[in-house]
């Protein structure tokens, strides 16, 4: 770039601050403590009052879907990011606990305080079990693979009329009050993403980005990584068990549109937004970009043309996604330098 | 005998859907998912074109063909262009932009079930003693006329040539002075020209709904992967293989399974040969 | 080169705000809110969206409902749920219903949601909000009803006023089909569905029922996945075994590709849409080129096809027409229209807008309306059907002959005799 006086370049250099707290010396001064905690704790802070904060009765409703929605990016993120499989068939992990869920509450009468635990670890188990034979592929065959996986489980409970067919099932137990719905969903969600970030920077998360960087070179090194594939998927689609479980709870219902492809795109959608391989980042993707739909309702069908542009234009010229921007800010100082 | 002339019929309206797709595919890589969205909004073009402006029928369907692949090359080069090569991010963006022309077109009042084309031909003829009508006959005949046509093209024609040099090795054909951006662009044209051709001769068989563009997406995408992504000669054959598959479902079977089986196609082949049937084998590439 | 782009979609949304309606008008006393759940880019749900704007209006022409001794009008809050919409979950559709009540603060709910499992799972949202909601359109699924009746305290809010599946079939489909044997001496029945629960329901019982009633009934019913675009092969199929009469209930759009085939191929056999959605339409003539004729379809309830089931019907279809520059087109359209009349009875009559109060009244409705006598069964909120208007609510078959929507069924509304395409006669 060519400015007044000859050419210049940007630089981005770390902040000293970043580079203090970077080890146990963070501990020496208030400053840097929180210059670590401040926005860990802004985000806990916030998530937990958000059900306080929030008094117009519909907009309570939108933020328990909104909560679904972060837990799928969260889990569309960690897949694709930290394992490097993208999957784009989210709405099958949602379809799966969602009818676990229902099935468990209505025929054997559990309460959400067993079903939804027991539809997220035994949903995770189906879901890798189905997905299985699909861990060896690649690239956009496993993403194509896994797109498909939502539409057949659909045409097959229609075809066959297995599970409440097209008219669904009904009559499903609801949470008490909203207050349990809500903290207990935003709780799992802060668990899991404070777990998910614990988990990345162990061993086995290093074995995961190896696969994603490079997996001819794990193999090589005597891993099976069919088996760690496993394990993610497993972890992954748990996330999405969980969301169609609270969904199914929330409203009382399950059906063949818990299959829908909504669930699978918004949460890609809200991970390209938020910034891909932050795990926060997806978690605040939702938050914005949930209630933009809802704000966007207005404008009835109308509504998924903004939407889609929104998201287009993001993926097109944002790809970085707004976490990413946000932490550079925040870590770093950019300068123009003489070249 | 039903089964034959059908099958066949079948497999060359599958064929029609899928030659943009896995055109555009095997030269710029592009796994386009607008491409329903481009076959319905060419119906629409052409509806427009006759009933607005009252353009002469054959006149209507040709510029609507124009006018589609011209859409497509726009997409193309305004915005698809800067995502190129990462896999993901096309899908979801030229699915966006999909979902946005479908809904789009429903917003400005493309809705409900009275848009219909006129067919080309009217009638019906017996055939090996089956009775077929004309616009089917019509659709065989303009599919087997489009390959040709397409394999000459890409054989004699130096842009033709270019394109195929693409698809085989791009970076031998950029040190031939082949400008691939443009190629890609042009690649593009001739797929949504395709997906609109599709469309002026299916969509006469019934009426144009917005709804159908996820079918033709779907059924695309079927065809394309179990002939091999970027392969055309696997995309034709595994029309075939499909169309008949699905009248034989229907005949032996039970018809609510043909959609079942279109996706199971495709999830099994991806399992067992990710490359489709008839594609490239490209091992490493694919699974580990 | 980013600006670029982003100014003009700027613009543009700055230029779809200024030109979004304005809300509504206001009036002098507080209105009384009728929160619409439809899927407002299909036919059902566009055409009672119309449906319902226009008794609104007429209401509020009028003076409005007389509550608590005040004049109070009407006012209406159409959400789109895009519940017909493949790729969309139903959770989308029932928080529009929960934004409606809870945001729009919907006094009343009336229309959908349109899919079946969508108003299925709409009940259960409505008796927590504790809201009274009459159904008109769409779902026909008897579950509906059968879930007020088991369990009447929790569901006691869900009302239908449009027709369901069971009596379609055995009150009006059946005696309608044996009609038809009676008139031609035909009896073979060949049956086309599309693959959801209703439809798959509906083929089955007719074809029980009918091979009960001396008719052989060819095969199993032939079931299409929605999407179909090819219907050659059940076509031939009926024309090699002889079929006379087919039945098909779809509610697919691509059902007018069926239609088109069955022309091409002169099938010698009258095609009998129990459901058939483009054929509902008055532009299906048009759109089918006339190769639609003879075509029988049903529109669940009278009004939305001409015909003189009672004073009411035609002078319905003519306020629909004038105010809308288009007939009432499919189901769900005159249903949609009386539920506000028959809405506004009830709260003049429990005289509030406490639910506890208005369900009692509703339950008491009792009316000479659009299509006959417009009573719900006190048990399950069901609305009592029958094919005399001065008893209950009729249904109405029509036939497509030269352009035109016949009245063919029940005999007491019609307004012409059923006829055979020229290629059937022997």
């Amino acid at each position: 770039m060519t400015l007044k006086g000859g050419d210049v370049r940007q630089e981005r250099i770390d902040r000293g601050i970043k580079v203090r707290t970077g080890g146990i010396y963070a501990v020496s001064s208030w400053k840097e403590i929180g210059y670590l905690l401040i926005p860990r704790l802004v985000l806990i802070v916030g998530l937990l009052i958000l059900p306080l904060a929030v008094t117009n009765l519909y907009w309570q409703r939108v933020i328990s879907i909104v909560g679904i929605y972060a837990l799928l990016s969260l889990s569309f993120d960690f897949l694709t990011h930290f394992v490097g499989l993208v999957s784009l068939g989210g709405a099958f992990y949602v379809g799966v606990g969602g009818y676990m869920a229902a099935i468990l509450n209505t025929k054997l009468g559990l309460s959400p305080l067993f079903t939804i635990p027991m539809a997220a670890l035994g949903g995770a188990a189906i879901c890798t079990l189905f997905l299985l034979p699909c861990l060896p592929l690649r690239g956009v065959y496993f993403s194509i693979v896994t797109l498909m996986y939502p539409l057949i489980t659909a045409r097959i409970i229609e075809a066959l009329n297995i599970l409440g067919g097209t008219d669904g099932i009904v009559g499903v137990a609801s949470f008490p009050n909203r207050w349990v719905e809500q903290y207990s969903l935003f709780g799992l969600l802060l668990l899991i993403l404070f777990g998910l970030r614990r988990l990345v920077n162990k061993d086995i998360g290093l074995v995961f980005r190896g696969i994603k960087d490079n997996d001819q070179a794990v193999k090589a090194s005597g891993i099976n990584i069919t088996h760690y594939k496993a394990a993610a998927v497993f972890i992954s689609s748990g996330m999405g068990c969980l969301g169609g479980a609270y969904l199914v709870h929330i409203y009382m219902w399950s059906g063949i549109s818990q299959l829908a492809l909504d669930f699978s795109i918004i949460p890609i959608a809200s991970t390209v937004i938020g910034g891909g391989g932050t795990l926060v980042g997806p978690v605040l993707g939702a938050f914005i970009l949930v209630p933009i739909s809802e704000l966007l309702r207005a404008f009835g069908t109308l509504r998924i043309v903004f939407y889609s542009l929104i998201l287009m234009a993001f993926i097109i010229f944002r790809s970085e996604g707004l976490m990413v921007y946000a932490q550079r800010k925040y870590h770093q100082f950019e300068r123009w330098v003489k070249v | 005998m039903e089964i034959l002339v059908y099958g066949i019929i079948n497999s060359v309206t599958l064929a029609l859907m899928a030659l943009g797709f896995t055109l555009v595919y095997g030269i710029s890589g592009l796994p386009n998912f607008a491409h329903g969205a481009l076959y319905i909004v060419t119906g629409f073009i052409a509806w427009s074109f006759i009933h607005t402006l009252k353009l002469n029928f054959l006149l209507a369907m040709f510029l609507s063909l124009f006018v589609t692949g011209l859409i497509g090359a726009a997409i193309y080069r305004l915005f698809l262009i800067r995502v190129r090569g990462m896999a993901t991010s096309e899908i979801i963006a030229s699915y966006a932009i999909g979902l946005a022309i479908l809904e789009g077109l429903r917003w400005g009042g493309f809705k409900g079930m009275t848009y219909t084309l006129p067919v080309f031909i009217e009638g019906s003829l017996q055939i090996l003693g089956v009775q077929v009508d004309l616009q089917r006959i019509m659709v065989v005949v303009v599919g087997v006329v489009v390959m040709g046509l397409l394999w000459l093209f890409t054989h004699y024609n130096r842009i033709g040539l270019a394109l195929r040099a693409m698809a085989q090795d791009e970076r031998a054909a950029l040190m031939l002075g082949i400008d691939s951006d443009r190629m890609a662009v042009a690649a593009m044209f001739l797929g949504s020209f395709l997906a609109g051709l599709a469309a002026v001769v299916l969509l006469p068989l019934g009426n144009i709904v917005v709804e159908a563009g996820y079918n033709v997406l779907i059924m695309a995408i079927a065809v394309c992967i179990v002939g091999g992504l970027g392969s055309w000669i696997g995309a034709i054959l595994a029309a075939f293989l499909i169309g008949f598959v699905q009248i034989l479902t229907v005949v032996y079977i039970e018809s609510h399974f043909q959609i079942v089986v279109a996706l199971l196609a495709i999830i099994v082949t991806l399992i067992l040969k990710p490359s489709g049937l008839f594609g490239r084998q490209k091992e490493l590439e694919e699974r580990v | 080169m980013k600006a670029k782009f982003v100014v003009p979609w700027v613009l543009f949304s700055f230029f779809i705000l200024l030109f979004s309606p304005p809300p509504a008008a206001l009036s002098a006393e507080k209105p009384i809110i009728i929160g619409c759940p439809l899927a407002t880019a299909f036919l059902y749900g566009w055409d009672a969206e119309r449906a319902i704007r226009l008794a609104v209006e007429e209401i509020n022409a009028a003076g409005g409902v007389k509550v608590g001794g005040k004049k109070r009008p009407f006012a209406v809050e159409v959400m789109d749920t895009r519940d017909l919409e493949p790729g969309v979950p139903v959770s989308d559709a029932l928080l529009t219903l929960e934004k409606l009540i809870l945001e729009k603060k919907a006094d009343f709910i009336v229309g959908g949601p349109v899919r079946s499992e969508a108003a299925l799972a709409a009940m259960d949202l409505l008796s927590k909000y504790k809201k009274v909601s009459i159904l008109t359109t769409g779902a026909l699924t008897p579950a509906y009803h059968a879930r007020v009746a088991e369990n009447y305290d929790k569901f006691k809010y869900c009302f239908r006023i449009s027709g369901e599946a069971v009596w379609m079939v055995t009150g009006e489909i059946i005696p309608c089909l044996v009609d038809i044997g009676n008139k031609f001496k035909v009896n073979k029945l060949f049956i086309m569905v599309q693959d959801v629960a209703h439809a798959r329901g509906g083929g089955a019982l007719i074809a029980k029922i009918m091979a009960g009633k001396n008719w052989t009934v060819l095969g199993d019913p032939e079931i299409y996945p929605t999407g179909t675009t090819d219907f050659s092969m059940g076509l031939l199929k009926a024309k090699k075994e002889g079929a006379q009469v087919i039945l098909i209930w779809m509610d697919m759009p691509e059902s007018s590709i069926l239609l088109k085939q069955w022309y091409d191929l002169k099938v010698p056999a009258l095609p009998f849409g129990s459901i058939i959605a483009p054929a509902e339409q008055p532009g299906f003539w048009k759109a089918t080129e006339g190769k639609g004729e003879f075509c029988l379809a049903n529109v669940v309830n009278a009004g939305n096809a001409p015909s003189k089931a009672t004073p009411w019907t035609m002078k319905f279809f003519n306020a629909y027409t004038k105010r809308w520059k288009i007939e009432p087109e499919g189901y769900g359209t005159s249903s949609s229209y009386m539920a506000v009349y028959a809405l506004k009875e009830a709260i003049e009559k429990a005289d509030s807008l406490d639910p506890e109060a208005v369900i009692p009244a509703l339950e008491k409705t009792d009316m000479m309306g659009v299509y006959g006598r417009i009573r719900f069964n006190a048990k399950n909120h069901q609305i009592i059907p029958s094919l005399d208007p001065k008893e209950g609510a009729v249904g109405t078959i029509f036939q497509w002959q030269k352009g035109k929507r016949v009245v063919v069924y029940p005999d007491k509304i019609a307004t012409g005799q059923i006829q055979l395409p020229p290629w059937m006669k022997k």
